[in-house]
C-alpha cells in the first residue's frame, strides 16, 4: 500500500459508501454545545416527549402545551429528550516510530483517522483532530457536516511522523483543549519510552469515552516471519539509539514474549480506566477493522 | 573450547597407554602457534567487530527489554550461541589439527624413529605359537610384518618412519641400525637366532639411546632430541623391568608373544663331584624347577658321552610354584635331588635330562663337563704349616714335595721352568725372588713383579664382600672368619678380588698367560679360619681351580651368554671351536696360550680342540658346558602386560596398523565445515 498523497487515496469511495451507513457510539452520553442527532439525557428541543413541567417565568412559550392548557386552565411546559451532537477527538501519532512498517504504520493511521473523521462528519458529529509529536501538538478542531471531509482529508495528508514521540503532551493538550466531551480516538503504536500511563491519565475520566487503537506493524508482531534474522544492530528511529542482537530462536522467542507482556499490561492499564484498547495490525484490511472489528468493540454502529 | 581440547591432546601421549587408540603429533609446536596466532583473534574479532546488519525499527524499547532478559536468563552472556562462530571455530580448529599433522595409530606413537626390540632369549623358544612355532619365530613375524606396516606409505599414511631393529637376551645387539629400508630391516629381523640366553632389557634400551644420539664432540648438537618409539616384541619375562625407565619423549608399545598358560619345568642347576676317596668315581646331582602351579613330576636319566647311564627309578615329583604377592614374582616349585655314585674314571660331558619334555626344550636338560680324575703335583714353600701339609697330604696327589724358601730360590736359579714341573706350588708366607710362570697358592707373602702393591698391615679384619658363586669359594663360609692381621694391598688391575674387607683386598685371583694365582693376604695362622671346614673346602678348591688353569676341576657349566676362555699349551697350534651343532670354527689365538671365544648363545657342548706344535698328532680339546638356567628363563607363560620402573604397559596381540595420517581427512572436514559456514551465513544474510 503505496503513501498516500491525496484525499481519494486516504478514503476511497468504495468504502466511504460503506461508511455512510455507520455512525459512532459512544457508552456515554454527552452534553453537547448544539444540537445534534444523538438523543440526550437532557431534556430539552427534540421531538421525542419526555415529560410535563409546571411554567415557570422565563420558560419559552413555544414549548406550553396549550392543549393541556385549554383543559386545565394552567400552564403546563412540555419537555422532550434534547439531542446533542458528539465530540469526536481523533489524535493521531506524529512519531518517528510510526514512519515504519511495511504496511506502514503512519499511513495506516492516516487512513484510519480519515475513516473515523469521516463518520463523524457524516453523522454531524463536532471533529476534531490532534497530532501529537515532540513538544508539538498540531490540531484541527470543529469539523462538523461532510462538507468538511476534504479539509480532514488535507489535514491529514499534511501531517508527516518526523518527531520523538509526545504522547504526554499531546493527551494533555487534549484533557484541557476544551472539546466537550466525546469519544477520544488514540491511534498510536504506544511505543513510548517515558511510557504512555501519563498520557492517559490525562484523558481517562475526563468525560472521553477513550479508543486506544493501537497500531503496529506485522514486523513488530512477528519479526521472525517477515525477514527478521541474522546478527542486526537495531537502530531505534526516534532516539537512534542501537541495540545488537543475534536473531535467534530465543532471541526472537523472548522479543515475542516482551511485546504480548507489553501489550497486556497495555490493555489492563486501559481497562482499569474504561478506556477500550484495540491492537490494529497494519496488515489487516481497513474494511475488515471498521466494519467488523470496531463495530464488535462498540466504536461504530 | 575446542582449542583446549587441541592442547590436551598435544601435550598428552608422552607415554601411550597401549590399549587405547592413541594420537601422535608430527608438528605439534606449528599446530599451537597457528592456534594461538588464529583462534583468539577470531573469538575478539567476532565479539568486538562482529559484522551486523543494520536496521532501522520503529523502537528497540522491546527489543532491548528481550536482550536484557535473555542475558539475565544466561550464565555466559558473552558467550552465547553463535552458529556461525561454532562453525568458524570448528574449521580452524579442523586446519589447526592438521597442520599439527596428528596420527592415529593403534598403540603407537608417530615418533619419527621406531626400534624394534625382539627378545631372542631362551624362554623364547617355547613352542606356543600358532602352527606350533617357537615364540620367536612369531615375533619375527609380527615385527616384519610391522616393518611392512610403518612402510606402507600413500597418501593418507604418515611419513616413514626410521627404523632400529635390536635384538637383545642377556646382552643386546644392534642387527638393523636406522634405516628407511623396509627389506633392509626385515631381512635382520629374519637373521635373528634363537638363543638359550637370560633376559635383560636395559642394554637395548642404552643400545638405542647411544645410536638415537648424535655425538659429536667438534660440534655439540644443541638440537633437541627426537623422540623414540619402542616395540618391544617379547614374552614379557624380562628380568630387569624393575630397573627400566622410559626418558622423555619415549614410548614403548608391547607386543605380547605367547600363551599366558603355557607351562614350563626344567633343570635348575646340575653338579657333578668326584668322590675324594674314589676319584673315579662320581656322584651327580641336580635341581628340578616348576613353573606350574600344578604339581610336575618326571622321570630324569643321565648320560655320559650321549650314552644312558642312569634313570630314576620313579618320576621325580616337584611341588607346584607359587605366586608372592607382596614381592610379585612366581617362586618356582623346586626339587633337589642326588643320583647314586657311579664310575667315571675318564672324563666325560654328563647331562641330565627330563624324560617328559615340555614348553621349553632347551632347560629339559642340563650338561656338565667331569674332567678325569686328576694326579697333582704339588710343591709346599716355605715354613709348611702343620694345617696346610695335613690338608695336602689329606688330598689325593700324586706328589707332594716340600721346600724352604731357599732351596725353592736356588731351583728357580737352576732351571727357571721347576714351577712347570708341579700342578700347583702352595707358597707358605714364602716369596721366591721370581714369580713369573707357575700356578701359586700363595698366603700372606705379597707376591712380587704382579702389580699388587702392599702398603702396611692391618689388624682386627672381617670379610665384608664375598663373590659366593666364585669356584673357589665352593661350600666356603667366610661370615664369621676374624683375621687378626692381614697384608693391606692395592690391587693390580687384572686381579680378581673375591673377598674384600673394608680395609682391602682379603683374597684374589690372577691369571696372566704363564703365571697363575690364588693370592690370600693374611696368614691363616693368624685368623680363626683353619678351625673351620671351609677352609679346608678352599684349600682344596684352590688347589684344583689353580690346576685347571684357572677353571674348576668340574667344570661348572657355562650359562649362555658366557665367553669361554682356553688356556692351551705353549705351540699349540691349528685351534678351533666345534659348536653343538658340529660347525668348527677356527679361532685366532689372541696371544700364545689363550684363546677365547664367544658369546656361547646357545646351550650345548662346545669344544675348543687343537694340535701340537708341528701339527702332528692327536688334538686335544677341551670341553665346555653351557646350560640354560631355569631359574632365571624358564618361566613359559607369557605376560600379558609388563611393569617398567615408571609405568605399566599393556600388550597388544597383533601388529598393528601403519600410522595413519589424519591431516588429509581435518582438511576435507575444515572444506566442508566451511561450506557449510557459508551456507548458513547465506541464509541469514
Amino acid at each position: 500500500m503505496s503513501e498516500p498523497l491525496k484525499i481519494d487515496d486516504l478514503l476511497d469511495s468504495r468504502l466511504m459508501a460503506r461508511l455512510d451507513r455507520l455512525d459512532v457510539v459512544s457508552r456515554k452520553i454527552f452534553t453537547g454545545k448544539i444540537h445534534g442527532e444523538r438523543r440526550s439525557r437532557r431534556r430539552g428541543q427534540s421531538v421525542e416527549f419526555a415529560d410535563f413541567r409546571n411554567y415557570s417565568h422565563g420558560d419559552d412559550l413555544r414549548f406550553v402545551d396549550w392543549n393541556i392548557y385549554a383543559r386545565l386552565d394552567r400552564l403546563f411546559l412540555k419537555m422532550f429528550l434534547e439531542e446533542e451532537d458528539l465530540s469526536m477527538v481523533i489524535a493521531i501519532d506524529l512519531s518517528l516510530s510510526m514512519g515504519q512498517g511495511d504496511p506502514n504504520k503512519f499511513d495506516y493511521a492516516r487512513r484510519l483517522a480519515m475513516a473515523l473523521g469521516y463518520i463523524g462528519l457524516v453523522n454531524n458529529n463536532r471533529v476534531s483532530l490532534f497530532g501529537f509529536g515532540s513538544e508539538r501538538v498540531e490540531r484541527m478542531t470543529g469539523l462538523r457536516g461532510r462538507r468538511r471531509t476534504r479539509e480532514l482529508g488535507r489535514w491529514l495528508l499534511d501531517r508527516t511522523a518526523d518527531g520523538e514521540a509526545g504522547f504526554t503532551e499531546g493527551m494533555r493538550a487534549i484533557a484541557l483543549g476544551g472539546q466537550g466531551r466525546g469519544v477520544l480516538l488514540v491511534i498510536s503504536d504506544f511505543l513510548f519510552r517515558d511510557g504512555y500511563e501519563k498520557g492517559l491519565n490525562y484523558v481517562a475520566g475526563r468525560g472521553f469515552d477513550v479508543f486506544a487503537l493501537q497500531i503496529l506493524s506485522p514486523q513488530e508482531m512477528d519479526p521472525a516471519r517477515h525477514g527478521l534474522s541474522g546478527d542486526l544492530r537495531l537502530i531505534d528511529s526516534e532516539t537512534a539509539a542501537e541495540t545488537e542482537i543475534t536473531a535467534s530462536t530465543a532471541v526472537l522467542d523472548q522479543y515475542r514474549q516482551s511485546l504480548e507482556k507489553y501489550v497486556a499490561e497495555l490493555r489492563d492499564f486501559s481497562v482499569r480506566r474504561s478506556i477500550t484498547h484495540q491492537v490494529v495490525e497494519t496488515s489487516l484490511d481497513l474494511d475488515t477493522l471498521l466494519l467488523e472489528y470496531l463495530r464488535r468493540r462498540g466504536l461504530l454502529a | 573450547m575446542l582449542f583446549g581440547v587441541m592442547l590436551f591432546g598435544v601435550m598428552s601421549f608422552s607415554v601411550m597407554p597401549s590399549t587405547l587408540l592413541a594420537v601422535g603429533w608430527l608438528a605439534p609446536l606449528a599446530g599451537t602457534i597457528v592456534a594461538l596466532a588464529t583462534i583468539p583473534p577470531l573469538i575478539a574479532l567476532y565479539f568486538l567487530r562482529l559484522r551486523r546488519t543494520r536496521r532501522v525499527i520503529s523502537s528497540t524499547m522491546l527489543w532491548t527489554r528481550a536482550t536484557q532478559d535473555l542475558r539475565a536468563n544466561v550464565p555466559f552472556q558473552r558467550l552465547r550461541f553463535s552458529l556461525l562462530l561454532l562453525l568458524q571455530l570448528l574449521a580452524l580448529a579442523l586446519v589447526i589439527l592438521a597442520i599439527a599433522q596428528p596420527q592415529v595409530d593403534l598403540g603407537e606413537s608417530g615418533a619419527s624413529r621406531v626400534i624394534l626390540l625382539i627378545d631372542h632369549s631362551g624362554s623364547m623358544a617355547a613352542t606356543d605359537a600358532r602352527d606350533g612355532k617357537s615364540r620367536l619365530d612369531e615375533a619375527k613375524r609380527l615385527a616384519k610384518e610391522r616393518v611392512a606396516a610403518l612402510n606402507a606409505g600413500g597418501l593418507f599414511s604418515g611419513p616413514s618412519p626410521s627404523i632400529m631393529v635390536i635384538a637383545f637376551a642377556k646382552d643386546a645387539q644392534v642387527v638393523c641400525p636406522f634405516t628407511d629400508s623396509a627389506k633392509q630391516a626385515i631381512d635382520a629381523i629374519g637373521a635373528i637366532q634363537p638363543t638359550d640366553e637370560i633376559t635383560v632389557l636395559g642394554d637395548a634400551f642404552e643400545l638405542a639411546r647411544a645410536f638415537s644420539t648424535v655425538t659429536n664432540p667438534d660440534q655439540p648438537s644443541t638440537a633437541p632430541q627426537q623422540s623414540l618409539a619402542y616395540e618391544l616384541f617379547s614374552d614379557g619375562r624380562i628380568g630387569d623391568l624393575a630397573r627400566s625407565v622410559l626418558r622423555g619423549g619415549e614410548t614403548i608399545l608391547y607386543h605380547s608373544i605367547g600363551q599366558t598358560t603355557t607351562l614350563n619345568a626344567g633343570l635348575g642347576t646340575i653338579g657333578v663331584a668326584r668322590n675324594p676317596e674314589r676319584p673315579e668315581e662320581v656322584q651327580i646331582y641336580a635341581q628340578l624347577l616348576n613353573w606350574s602351579s600344578e604339581p610336575f613330576a618326571s622321570d630324569i636319566e643321565v648320560l655320559v658321552d650321549n650314552r644312558l647311564r642312569a634313570v630314576t627309578p620313579q618320576p621325580i615329583d616337584v611341588p607346584g610354584a607359587r605366586d608372592d604377592a607382596a614381592l610379585g614374582v612366581r617362586i618356582p616349585g623346586e626339587t633337589q635331588f642326588a643320583f647314586p655314585s657311579m664310575p667315571l674314571p675318564t672324563g666325560g660331558v654328563v647331562e641330565v635330562r627330563l624324560a617328559k619334555h615340555d614348553a621349553i626344550i632347551a632347560d629339559d636338560h642340563a650338561l656338565i663337563v667331569a674332567a678325569p680324575p686328576q694326579a697333582l703335583r704339588v710343591a709346599l714353600v716355605g715354613r709348611g704349616a702343620f694345617v696346610l701339609r695335613s690338608i695336602l697330604e689329606g688330598m689325593s696327589l700324586q706328589s707332594l714335595t716340600t721346600y724352604s724358601l731357599s732351596d725353592w730360590n736356588e731351583s728357580l736359579l737352576q732351571l727357571p721352568e721347576t714351577p712347570d714341573e708341579f700342578d700347583v706350588v702352595v707358597l707358605d708366607d714364602a716369596m721366591p725372588t721370581t714369580l713369573t710362570r707357575g700356578r701359586y697358592l700363595i698366603f700372606h707373602a705379597p707376591p712380587v713383579g704382579s702389580g699388587i702393591s702392599p702398603f702396611g698391615v692391618k689388624e682386627n679384619v672381617v670379610a665384608q664382600s664375598i663373590r659366593q658363586e666364585h669356584p673357589l669359594l665352593q661350600y666356603v663360609k667366610l661370615d664369621d672368619v676374624f683375621v687378626a692381621s692381614m697384608v693391606a694391598v692395592a690391587a693390580g688391575g687384572d686381579a680378581d678380588v673375591i673377598v674384600e674387607a673394608s680395609e682391602g683386598p682379603m683374597i684374589m685371583t690372577m691369571n696372566r698367560g704363564l703365571l697363575t694365582f690364588v693370592y690370600v693376604t693374611f696368614d691363616p695362622m693368624e685368623s680363626g679360619w683353619p678351625f673351620q671346614r671351609g677352609f679346608v673346602n678352599f684349600f682344596a678348591n684352590s688347589i684344583a681351580w689353580l690346576a685347571a688353569g684357572g677353571r674348576s676341576a668340574v667344570d661348572e657349566p657355562l650359562t649362555p651368554g658366557d665367553v669361554a676362555t682356553a688356556r692351551l699349551p705353549a705351540g699349540a697350534m691349528n685351534v678351533k671351536i666345534v659348536l653343538p651343532d658340529g660347525t668348527a670354527l677356527p679361532l685366532p689365538s689372541q696371544d700364545v696360550q689363550k684363546v677365547s671365544y664367544g658369546p656361547l648363545r646357545v646351550s650345548g657342548v662346545y669344544k675348543i680342540v687343537w694340535t701340537g706344535a708341528t701339527g702332528a698328532g692327536n688334538a686335544t680339546s677341551m670341553a665346555y658346558a653351557v646350560n640354560m638356567n631355569s631359574r632365571a628363563e624358564g618361566r613359559a607363560d607369557a605376560a600379558p602386560e609388563i611393569q617398567l620402573a615408571t609405568e605399566r604397559v599393556a600388550g597388544v596381540q597383533s601388529a598393528g596398523a601403519a600410522d595413519r595420517a589424519v591431516w588429509p581427512w581435518l582438511l576435507i572436514g575444515a572444506i566442508a565445515v566451511i561450506a557449510l559456514e557459508w551456507w548458513f551465513w547465506l541464509r541469514r544474510v
